[in-house]
């Protein structure tokens, strides 16, 4: 069997105002993207390929489930116009409906199943057409054999429209409470009502109060309290003193000391209550309240630090520098280019010379574990252009372009980068989210570690600046 | 920032209306008013229908006028939260340090 799953942007379109830059099918349920439910049921119904077809972009769906592998299927992906009807739909999906039964799903709803059932054998004694609908969608078959079994009074299945904040909070928070649940989620579930992620660093002196759920790479400080009711994204950190009770925060949020969040959803810096469905924007970043600014006296020691840092590295490295560069310049494999960077959150741009290293060859691979490419940068730290290490710099475009807002008050770009020494993958979402940890929490002695780490971390990288 | 002295329930009480944003930009004006506002009278509400959203400065500053309010034995009472800055008094608990009302006649009632 295959499966093939309708979405259109008008079921949706409510949700790109409340999570801008989050896929409707990738909206997380519980810590779990939407599209993973809807794969796993396909799974459980026996199918053995997945096609998402929509009018809107799909992009962000093929980036992150790719041909399937993951699960065992083949999942591919089309376009339709906003216009078309099922029968088009299907007509212009001939080749991958053609010959096998296939399972419909159409609209944006979420499918609430029981791992535990045995849908393969129920699908396949059902007949064409439509055995499950609501307001919001249906489910359905195609070119299934004509029904030889007995009539199944209830099919075992329910489906939710996701049309608004509330039902959303409401599902998440419903799939939450159950005991052992039955939808596979993520993270360890050792007890009931509790699943927590990969790296998740819990304090002491904090409370976690189930059901609960944490995702991957979450750090939870001091005297926190993380429940009942909490669901915590990847990529979070709590800072000390909070209270999240009856909450969701998604991915890559920052809840500031002393904050209680209750029944509420936090995403990034927009706080949204479900019930009303009002959100508001903090203007402290990533609900970044209660974070003390580093002092001037304070920031000129740190410079000093990083000054001394800077010349030890650059004493090194002097040597390499002089006998390695020429070569690799003769040889076409040291490429020196002029960008403009953002250095400090005062957004003033600066010119800087960067070095690409090709690491083909033992000498170019020598010089670029060594962070040759970053040897002429070190200057910059005596001139206070960059920090040893900070964020990864940013390139400057055009004033009023995206990057101008998406610099933040604790972006400091540095030689190396914090997400360099902790060796995270340098995507955005976790870049961000350690660097901003490291800019709240660093302190020059810390900074003189992490440059080591980062230093070392770099033997193994293939990329440069 | 309008100020007006009401004393119609026998009590002199200092009603403050704020207005539009209250952040790090007009802070430190609302802690200079309220600092002369207080060569009048003790006892204030601040009206916030009109207020449309705060900050953590802007919280801060109202959070000062309290204290400055209570130092001197007098009390500062809050009315007309809208939504947002409701969210606001919330997430940070502010809410569990004033007397908010839903509008200006209830609070002074509540002197």
């Amino acid at each position: 069997m295959k499966t093939l799953i309708i979405v259109k942007e008008k079921d949706y379109e409510w949700l790109g105002p409340v999570f801008p830059g989050i896929h409707p099918l990738l909206l997380p349920i519980c810590n779990k993207p939407f599209a993973e439910f809807l794969i796993d049921f396909s799974v459980l119904a026996g199918s053995e390929a997945i096609r998402f077809v929509s009018d809107g972009p799909l992009g962000d769906v093929e980036q992150y489930c790719e041909n399937g592998n993951r699960w065992g299927i083949a999942i591919s992906y089309g376009s339709i116009l906003e216009n078309d009807d099922l029968q088009m739909i299907i007509e212009k999906n001939q080749r991958y409906c053609v010959e096998e039964k296939v399972l419909i799903v159409s609209g944006y709803v979420f499918i609430q199943y029981d791992r535990q059932h045995d849908y393969k054998t129920l699908l396949a004694s059902l007949p064409d057409g439509e055995f499950l609908s609501s307001n919001h969608g249906s489910l359905r078959l195609r070119g299934a054999r004509p029904a030889v079994h007995e009539t199944i009074d209830r099919v075992p299945l329910s489906l939710t429209g996701l049309d608004s904040l509330d039902v959303y909070y409401r599902l998440s928070m419903e799939i939450l409470s159950y005991a052992s649940s039955p939808y596979v989620l993520p993270g360890y579930n050792n007890e009931e009502y509790c699943h927590i992620g990969r790296n998740v660093v819990i304090s002491k002196s904090s409370e976690i109060r189930k059901p609960v759920m944490i995702g991957n790479n979450v750090q939870i400080f001091e005297g926190s309290i993380l429940g009942p009711g909490a669901v915590i994204g990847s990529n979070v950190i709590i800072d000390r003193e909070c209270t999240v009770t009856d909450s969701i925060v998604l991915e890559n949020t920052y809840i500031g000391e002393h904050l209680e969040v209750q029944n509420r959803i936090a995403a990034g810096n927009i706080l949204i209550d479900p019930e009303s469905g009002i959100s508001i924007v903090m203007d402290d970043p990533h609900l970044l309240a209660g974070i003390k600014k580093t002092g001037s006296g304070k920031k000129v020691f740190q410079s000093f630090v990083h000054s001394i840092a800077a010349l030890f590295l650059i004493a090194l490295l002097l040597i390499p520098f002089l006998l390695l560069s020429p070569i690799l310049i003769l040889q076409g494999k040291w490429k020196r280019s002029k960008n403009s960077y953002y250095t400090s959150g005062a957004r003033k741009p600066v010119t800087l010379t960067t070095t690409t290293i090709e690491r083909k060859g033992i000498l170019s691979t020598l010089a670029g574990a060594i962070s040759l490419d970053r040897f002429t940068l070190l200057f910059s730290v005596f001139a206070g252009k960059l920090a040893l290490i900070g964020s990864l710099p940013v390139v400057a475009r055009h004033a009023g372009s995206m990057d101008l807002n998406t610099i933040e008050s604790w972006y400091h770009a540095g030689v190396f980068s914090y997400a360099e020494a902790e060796d995270w993958p340098v995507n955005g979402g976790d870049t961000a989210i350690v660097e901003r940890y490291f800019a709240v929490h660093g302190n020059p002695f810390l900074d003189i570690s992490m440059t080591i780490k980062a230093f070392f971390n770099r033997i193994h990288e293939t990329k440069t600046l | 920032m309008n100020f007006h002295v009401d004393a119609s329930t026998g009590k002199t009480l200092g009603l403050v209306e704020l207005s539009g944003r209250l952040d790090a930009a007009n802070r430190s004006e609302l802690l200079k008013s309220f600092a002369l506002w207080q060569q009048q009278v003790d006892l204030f509400i601040f009206n916030c229908t009109k207020l449309d959203m705060i900050d953590s400065s802007g919280l801060g500053a109202i959070v000062a006028c309290l204290r400055k309010a209570l130092e001197r034995n007098g009390d500062l009472k809050l009315a007309g939260l809208n939504p947002k800055v409701s969210m606001v008094f919330e997430l940070t608990k502010a809410n569990k340090l004033f007397s908010i009302f839903p509008d200006t006649g209830s609070a002074i009632q509540s002197f």
